[in-house]
């Protein structure tokens, strides 16, 4: 029975509660707080959303309290703001307080509430979009038309005071253009359009944006006819511009007709071409370029045969006595007073490297500075040294302890003999192929081989050597020369000046000679050199014996019979420089 | 002889007209203007301070807000640590007028004296928050350039506002108590979570006490200086 009883109960309930849900009542769904926004900072309304009712008529209930307070309000007015919304007045705002709030949703069948939102005025300012949008076309006489717009500041907003700081954005666009054209100006209500298409219809929008906060909404467009006589631009400051541009191109066409070239040359100058002595461009456009080599080639280099007869043309013997110096313009000066032996590059008088035996006869020409202070140099390595510079001073340096030499070394930067102090690269460009060594060694060679073999049948040219290893001899003939002077004022041998050509040593092979020996009395013994061609040596002639004097001032040896055999028996076979004392 | 006396005339000449051009000149200088308040020493003009005042008080609120934003979105979703932050800054002491009828009651004296208790209360937290801040693990430069910015700011304005003070208000005694912050603790604390409900504490007070000052200067600028007709 009693089961009977509970289990009928249960069943009315269930019953119940199925005929219930199949009416389709329900408690309310959570109604959700939208946003919360204040124009003005002074007020501020609330709004919410809703849930599904339940099927029942739900009353929606705001309550809140503030950030500090336990007690809680209902919202003071649910109708200002709108359907589902609640109006917080000025003496229910506070600002920098935060507000709690939270909806709930009644009805018959139960509460729902929403999940609360924290609320401080501060973060919620929106104000309204700015009002009283005027737009109007000015026309003044004497400046550009414009279009003027003016607005007042949103309502519900206090700037007058500073409680609401206020910045403003227009926007205008030709009725049919896509793209706006936007202004931003903080605080001022007015705004001034200049350039502006006639015809056309314009629209204009304002919104406004507080301090700190959210921006309005864009205010209702505004629109403007602009008539067709619109004058868009101020067109005589662009004729004034124009005239002002042709009076200055003018002027400067007629400044260059003017001046013409000369300007062009101020402003522009020419590029300097290239300037090589000899070298001549268009030989290089051409491409011929041996052509081109053979033009920047000195003529007289490099030294052929031709050159080897004009350096035996021009060899230049001083007479060590005489102070005579080579009557050739000098154009440096020496400290020493020394004239410099020129060497003549523009002439073929070969002078310049065949100088050098003017250049000893000048070491020569002061006898008192090297008598007997002659030694042998260090050693043969030295005429090796591929510093050219030093191996013709060799002889005469040791002979310089009285600084005599410097009158050579003094020559050398600034005559272009012998440019001792410089290597020799700087030296004339038309002997480049050469070593001084070798000018030298030619030079004495020559000056040796005229001096001795001027004998008609016995003559052995000068060689011209052009290598380096010919310094042992350049050496040794070098000392034989210095021996030769050193020994002169015994001897009183004069040493010949060759100044004319001479027939008898033109279109001779040069060669060497060698000093043999110096004699007990005073007598210089020269040697040719052993030609190495010739295979077995000839026999050593000696030549010491002064035969005559040309009117060229050639001295002619002939060999000494009386000392040839002494010398062949004393020094046999003696080629090396002999080791003078 | 005449040489010498047409020299002296000629000197004499430029002298007079360099007197002159200087008399004209000095009257065409436009002089700096005078003190609303009575005669003081201005040496910059108070709508000049108050100008620039205006200038750095929003730019600081401007910082703050960001500020608050980053940290609110990398450190505080869903953590609810805005619950905690009811109530918890150490400014609520001061009588700080919360609408603007009782901003527009309050005498620019009190306001001017409110506005420095605020920001002298706050140099000790923000040099705090710039140490932690640099601390704290994955610090965001967002967040730790805004706080040296904010902290460097304050002291400017606090200069700015003390200039302003003995201004408008001549002889007065600077000698109001600030409220004094001691939420450092809370800052160091272990508990990661304690910590950044902490940071989001202080980062909101900044947020709120930076607009306070911002309202009330933007208020007194136009009540002082535009004669209420901004």
């Amino acid at each position: 029975m009693f089961e009977n009883a509970a289990s009928r109960v249960v069943f009315i309930l269930l019953l119940f509660l199925n005929v219930s849900l199949l009416n389709g009542q329900s408690p309310p769904e959570k109604p959700k707080l939208v946003k919360c926004r204040s124009p003005g900072k002074e007020t501020f309304t609330c709004w919410w959303e809703p849930g599904t009712d339940g099927g029942l008529p739900t009353n929606y209930k705001l309550t809140y309290h503030q950030e500090g307070e336990t007690l809680i309000h209902e919202c003071p007015d649910y109708k200002t703001g709108g359907p589902n919304s609640c109006y917080f007045s000025k003496k229910h705002t506070s600002i920098w307080k935060m507000y709690v709030i939270t909806v709930n949703a009644i009805n018959q069948m139960g509460i729902s509430s929403s999940d609360p939102l924290y609320v401080d005025v501060t973060y919620i300012v929106e104000p309204e979009p700015p009002a009283n949008l005027t737009l109007e076309l000015k026309h003044p006489e004497d400046r550009k038309p414009y279009l003027w717009i003016k607005w007042s500041p949103p309502t519900m907003t206090d700037v007058k005071s500073g409680w609401f700081i206020i910045q403003y954005e227009i926007r205008l666009k030709p009725e049919k253009a896509t793209d706006w054209e936007t202004h931003f100006t903080p605080k001022q209500t007015q705004l001034k359009i200049f350039n502006l298409y006639p015809g056309q219809k314009y629209l204009v929008q304002i919104r406004s944006k507080p301090d700190h906060g959210y921006w309005s909404e864009w205010s209702p467009e505004s629109s403007i006819q602009i008539p067709n006589d619109f004058p868009v631009k101020d067109t005589s400051m662009w004729i004034f511009v124009a005239i002002l541009s042709a009076v200055i191109c003018l002027i400067m066409v007629w400044a260059v007709a003017l001046k013409g070239y000369s300007m062009v040359t101020c402003i522009l100058p020419p590029v300097p071409g290239p300037k090589i002595k000899g070298f001549d461009v268009h030989l290089l456009e051409k491409g011929k370029s041996e052509e081109l080599l053979r033009a920047l080639e000195s003529h007289d280099f490099p030294p052929t045969s031709d050159c080897e007869d004009l350096l035996m043309e021009f060899i230049e013997v001083d007479d060590c006595e005489d102070q005579q110096l080579m009557p050739r313009p000098s154009k440096e000066h020496t400290e020493q007073g020394v004239k410099p032996m020129h060497l003549d590059l523009d002439s073929d008088s070969g002078r310049g490297s065949c100088d050098s035996p003017s250049l000893l006869s000048e070491k020569c020409d002061e006898p008192q500075a090297h008598p007997s202070k002659f030694h042998t140099p260090e050693g043969p390595e030295k005429l090796e040294n591929p510093e050219t510079n030093l191996t013709c001073l060799q002889a005469p340096q040791s002979t310089s302890g009285e600084g005599k030499i410097p009158y050579f070394l003094a020559n050398g930067p600034k005559s272009s003999t012998w440019p001792f102090p410089q290597p020799p690269s700087l030296y004339s460009p038309r002997y480049s192929y050469h070593n001084i060594a070798d000018v030298c060694e030619l030079a004495l060679g020559m000056a040796g081989t005229t001096a001795t073999s001027l004998d008609q049948t016995d003559q052995h040219a000068l060689k011209a050597s052009k290598t380096i290893e010919t310094g042992r001899e350049g050496k040794a003939t070098k000392q034989r020369e210095s021996e030769g002077c050193s020994s002169k004022p015994d001897q009183d041998t004069v040493w010949p000046r060759p100044q004319d050509k001479t027939p008898l040593i033109s279109a001779k092979p040069l060669e060497y000679v060698e000093i043999h020996k110096v004699s007990q009395d005073g007598v210089l013994a020269l040697f040719p050199k052993q030609n190495e061609k010739f295979g077995a040596p000839e026999a050593s002639k000696e030549y010491s014996k002064v035969s005559r004097v040309t009117d060229s001032n050639i001295l002619v040896l002939v060999p000494d019979p009386q000392a040839q055999n002494l010398t062949l028996l004393e020094e046999p076979a003696k080629k090396a420089p002999p080791a003078l004392p | 002889m005449d040489s010498k006396g047409s020299s002296q005339k000629a000197g004499s000449r430029l002298l007079l007209l360099l007197v002159v051009s200087n008399l004209l000149l000095c009257q065409g200088v436009v002089s700096t203007p005078v003190c609303p308040n009575g005669p003081g020493n201005c040496q910059v003009s108070l709508r000049d301070l108050f100008d620039r005042a205006v200038m750095v008080s929003h730019y600081i609120h401007d910082l703050s807000s960001e500020m608050f934003n980053e940290f609110d979105k990398r450190y505080a979703q869903g953590k609810g640590f805005i619950t905690m932050a009811l109530n918890s800054c150490h400014t609520s002491s001061l009588p700080t007028p919360e609408d603007k009828e009782q901003a527009q009651q309050t005498h620019h004296e009190v306001l001017m004296s409110l506005i420095l208790g605020l920001l002298r209360s706050w140099n000790d937290p923000l040099y705090h928050l710039v140490t932690e801040v640099r601390g704290m693990k994955g610090a965001p430069d967002a967040i730790l350039s805004r706080a040296i910015e904010i902290e460097e700011e304050n002291k400017r304005l606090l200069e700015g506002m003390e200039m302003i003070f003995g201004q408008v208000i001549p002889g007065a005694k600077e000698t109001e108590p600030y409220p004094v912050w001691s939420g450092l603790p809370s800052l160091q604390t272990k508990d990661e979570d304690a910590r950044y409900s902490a940071f989001y504490n202080l980062l909101h007070c900044l947020r709120r006490d930076s607009s306070k000052i911002d309202t009330y200067l933007k208020l007194l600028n136009c009540r002082i200086i535009y004669n209420n007709n901004c």
